[in-house]
This record gives structure tokens, C-alpha cells and sequence, in this order.
């Protein structure tokens, strides 16, 4: 190193520290709807998705559909739901917000979930998390919570939101 | 012996009497997840409408800068400023005007007219503009000229493309925001470029740029910005051979080595054009660089 040099070389070879799946949990369902909608009351509303509904789905946002429900809610301005996408990296579970005319009106995320080493493909990974409820954090290493590198895209979760839309708008609107 | 969740509740106890409380939330935006984690001796509720309020001020930088959105005014500078001067927002004007300082900077190392090859490699949308003809723009950062105090003018037509240092603008914004709000200890984090305030110190990972889902180390930070360069995510194979998100603005390539530049400036706009910098200039145009600014570089070298 030259000194005085404001550049430093990491050496590489040395340094490969494993680190475990990492998840976070930013709001429960229930304060997603607070931050939302407020006091305004929120009625579950229960949407099955036939066959027909998921191949409309999937052809209007090109997004594969991959379970027949989904977690709705109504309130006197608007919609509320919870969606769940995975990308190659990650498990992202979201809330949407739409208006009472099927418009965005807030997306927060809900929990995101980093696998390491390719777990997010691996069935038994993900298992882990299926039926867990929500605000019980597993917060793994709580000394370090926060990662720079290039950045993740997030098109899983643009597609997953896209796929949202369309669902709303074949079988949800009017109801 | 505590079970690690009953010790982290514990934990966030201690934390909350000290402190206040925390409240930590993300949405995608631009591009990537954001997250903004916030801790002050405030109501809950007033944290989560100071986090608004931060959320909002990065949806007008989005609504302003994305290449992606045709409504945006970065949009229109593109498809209009090579015909006319445009009038522009001052939040635009700000960033443009950092982007062209660090052009002149680093003698065109960092050059926001790099959406050109994004376009061709697919990384960006066709802009509505690119339809006029398939020929090659060329053309840089000196075809670009800011008219005081709020215009913009191009010489040639350009495809300016601020991804390379809005979002450390964006992620300042919020920290600003907060600021503002007295909350006292702030971290935002654009997908990785981030910047922590406050009287605390944060362990942050860095990615291991030859397997990015390792971990080559940690960095304590306080009362600064990070951001990393990298093409780990972003390489894919195209027909005529490899590209990624990453251009070398004089050679007109793409980066696809595997190493990476991580940057720590004290405003993250700087750290995020700053990664640019080092990748692409050579050293004593870095370091005269990182001078100007008080920033540090760290390299992960590529490797065979």
C-alpha cells in the first residue's frame, strides 16, 4: 500500500466469512393495516381464484400464479393485501394498500428474507418459514443488521405486485 | 442460557429505555429495497410519519430522475433538451450538477450519459426518443451544459441516465428528512448504497465479491455514507457477449470482472458516484478524487 493513499485492497483470499440466512421483520400484518387504513375498519374478504381467474392471471401480468388465495381485506376507501414473492436471493412478504378504484396507494414490506449459499431454492430453507406468524422476529445476528454490495434488484417483487393488480382487476373489482 | 429470541426481545428492551424507540420499515423503490431504521426517544407513531415523510421525499426523487418512468422530467430532458432548453426542478438541477462535477472530476470516469449502452444491453427501456433513429449518439457529459440557476440544455441529443448517483442523492434526502424530524440515530440503505446518522455506530457487511452471498468482512460505521460497485448481480450473457449494469463511459464496455469497489464519503451521493470513479479512472485521478470529497476506497480485486 502506498502510503497516504486513500485506496485500500482487501485481501481477498484470506477473508471468506460464512454468514448465516438472515431475516427481518418490519411490520406485523396487523400494523401494516394501522399505518394504512388507521382506526377505518377492515373486513377479511375471502378470494379463491378458480382456474379460469388464475390463466387470466397469468396472461394479462405474464407472472406465474402460484396458490388460488390470497389474503384480502375490505375498507370503506379501499383494498388491503398480503402477497408473498421469492427471487433468487430472497423471500419478500408485502402489504399493498389500493383505493377503493383499484389504484396503489401504499406497498410496505412486511418480512424479507436473505438466503445464503442458494438455500432460497432449497425446499427445506423455505420450510422454515411456511405457517410462521407474523411479528415473532427471528433476527438473526443482532450486532449486524445492515449489508453493502451492488445492488439487488427487486423485479420479483415488481413482477409480484404486477400479478397483484391483475388479480385485483379480474377477480376482485366491484366486490 | 436465553433463547435467541427471548435475548433479542431483552435486547430491544434495553434498547428502547436508553434510546426510545426503533422502528424499521422498507419499500421498493428505486429499483431495489429500501430500508430505513430509525431510533429517538419519539411516539411510534411519530417515528412511522417521519419514516413517511423520508419515503416521500425519495418517491419525488424517483418520480424526478427514473430513466424507467416516461412521465419522469429526467424523461423529458432526454427526449427534449437536444430541441430546446428545459426547465427543470431544483432537486434535478442539484444532481445534475454533482454528476457533471464529478464528470470533470475524474476527466469523464463518472459520466451520467451512459444510458445508451444500458438501452442497448438491456438494462433500461428504449426511450421514447431512441426510435428516431438506430444510429449511435456517442456524445458525453461535456454535451450536457446547466443554465443558471434551473435549465438544462444539450448539445447533441444524450441519453443521461443518473442511476449511477441519484439513489445516494435519494438516500441523503431521507436522511435530511429525518433530521429534520429530530429523530436522532438514522440508517437508510438504497439495496446496499447506504448512510448511517446519529451518535451510534453500525457493524455493516460487505459483500464477498467473488461469492456475494459470503461475506468479506465488516465495517463499523458512524456519521457516514457507503456505497459498493459491483457487477456480481447484474452480469449476464447477451449474444454479442457478456455485459452488466456496469459501464466504463470512455471505452463504452461494460464492467464484468468480478471485483468490486466500495466507497465511504460522508453524503452517500458521493460515496455512489464515487465507486464509479474508482473503478474507471486510473489511481492518481482516484485518489486526487477521494481527496476532494474526504472519501476512502476499498478494492476487492478480481480474480482469474
Amino acid at each position: 500500500m502506498i502510503p497516504g493513499s486513500r485506496i485500500a485492497v482487501m485481501p481477498l483470499t484470506a477473508i471468506c466469512i460464512c454468514q448465516p440466512a438472515q431475516a427481518m421483520v418490519y411490520l406485523t400484518i396487523e400494523q401494516a393495516q394501522q399505518l394504512m387504513f388507521g382506526a377505518r375498519p377492515l373486513a377479511a374478504l375471502p378470494v379463491v381464484l378458480s382456474a379460469t381467474d388464475i390463466a387470466a392471471i397469468e396472461h394479462d401480468s405474464g407472472v406465474k400464479v402460484y396458490t388460488n388465495s390470497l389474503r384480502s381485506w375490505k375498507a370503506a376507501d379501499g383494498y388491503f393485501f398480503v402477497d408473498a414473492v421469492v427471487g433468487k436471493h430472497d423471500l419478500i412478504d408485502y402489504a399493498v394498500a389500493l383505493t377503493a378504484e383499484g389504484k396503489i396507494r401504499q406497498i410496505e414490506i412486511l418480512e424479507y428474507r436473505e438466503a445464503y449459499g442458494g438455500e432460497v431454492r432449497n425446499s427445506h430453507w423455505r420450510a422454515q418459514f411456511v405457517g410462521r406468524h407474523y411479528g415473532d422476529p427471528i433476527q438473526i445476528g443482532q450486532d449486524i443488521q445492515s449489508i453493502s454490495g451492488a445492488t439487488l434488484s427487486c423485479q420479483h417483487l415488481t413482477d409480484g405486485i404486477r400479478r397483484l393488480l391483475s388479480t385485483y382487476a379480474i377477480a376482485i373489482a366491484g366486490r | 442460557m436465553l433463547s435467541p429470541s427471548l435475548a433479542a426481545k431483552r435486547a430491544r428492551f434495553a434498547t428502547r429505555a436508553r434510546f426510545g424507540n426503533e422502528v424499521r420499515r422498507a419499500r421498493p423503490l428505486l429499483g431495489t429495497l429500501v430500508e430505513i431504521r430509525v431510533t429517538a426517544a419519539l411516539t411510534e407513531e411519530k417515528l412511522h410519519m417521519a419514516i413517511g415523510a423520508a419515503f416521500a421525499a425519495i418517491e419525488r426523487v424517483q418520480a424526478l430522475m427514473s430513466y424507467h418512468d416516461p412521465a419522469s422530467e429526467l424523461s423529458r430532458i432526454n427526449r427534449q433538451a437536444a430541441s430546446s432548453e428545459q426547465q427543470i426542478d431544483p432537486e434535478t438541477y442539484t444532481v445534475l450538477e454533482a454528476a457533471l462535477r464529478f464528470a470533470a472530476l475524474s476527466n469523464g470516469a463518472f459520466d451520467p450519459c451512459v444510458g445508451e449502452q444500458l438501452e442497448k444491453w438491456g438494462y433500461l427501456p428504449p426511450c421514447a426518443a431512441t426510435a428516431e433513429g438506430a444510429r449511435t449518439l456517442g456524445g458525453s457529459w461535456l454535451d450536457v451544459h446547466l443554465i443558471r440557476p434551473g435549465r438544462v440544455r444539450l448539445s447533441r441529443p444524450v441519453r443521461l441516465d443518473l442511476g449511477g448517483i441519484a439513489k445516494g442523492y435519494a438516500v441523503d434526502r431521507a436522511v435530511d428528512v429525518l433530521q429534520r424530524a429530530g429523530i436522532g440515530r438514522i440508517l437508510v440503505n438504497a439495496g446496499g448504497d447506504l448512510r448511517i446518522a446519529g451518535d451510534w455506530e453500525q457493524q455493516i457487511r460487505l459483500r464477498h465479491a467473488h461469492t456475494p452471498h459470503l461475506s468479506a468482512g465488516v465495517l463499523a460505521l458512524s456519521n457516514a455514507a457507503l456505497a459498493t460497485s459491483a457487477a456480481y448481480y447484474s452480469r449476464r450473457r447477451l449474444s454479442f457477449g457478456e455485459v452488466s449494469a456496469l459501464v466504463d463511459p470512455r471505452r463504452a464496455m461494460p464492467y464484468i470482472e468480478n471485483g468490486s469497489m466500495t466507497v465511504r464519503a460522508a453524503d452517500c451521493m458521493s460515496a455512489d458516484a464515487l465507486t464509479k470513479v474508482a473503478l474507471f479512472a486510473p489511481p492518481e485521478i482516484t485518489e486526487r478524487a477521494l481527496a476532494a470529497c474526504g472519501a476512502q476506497a476499498l478494492v476487492q480485486p478480481a480474480a482469474a
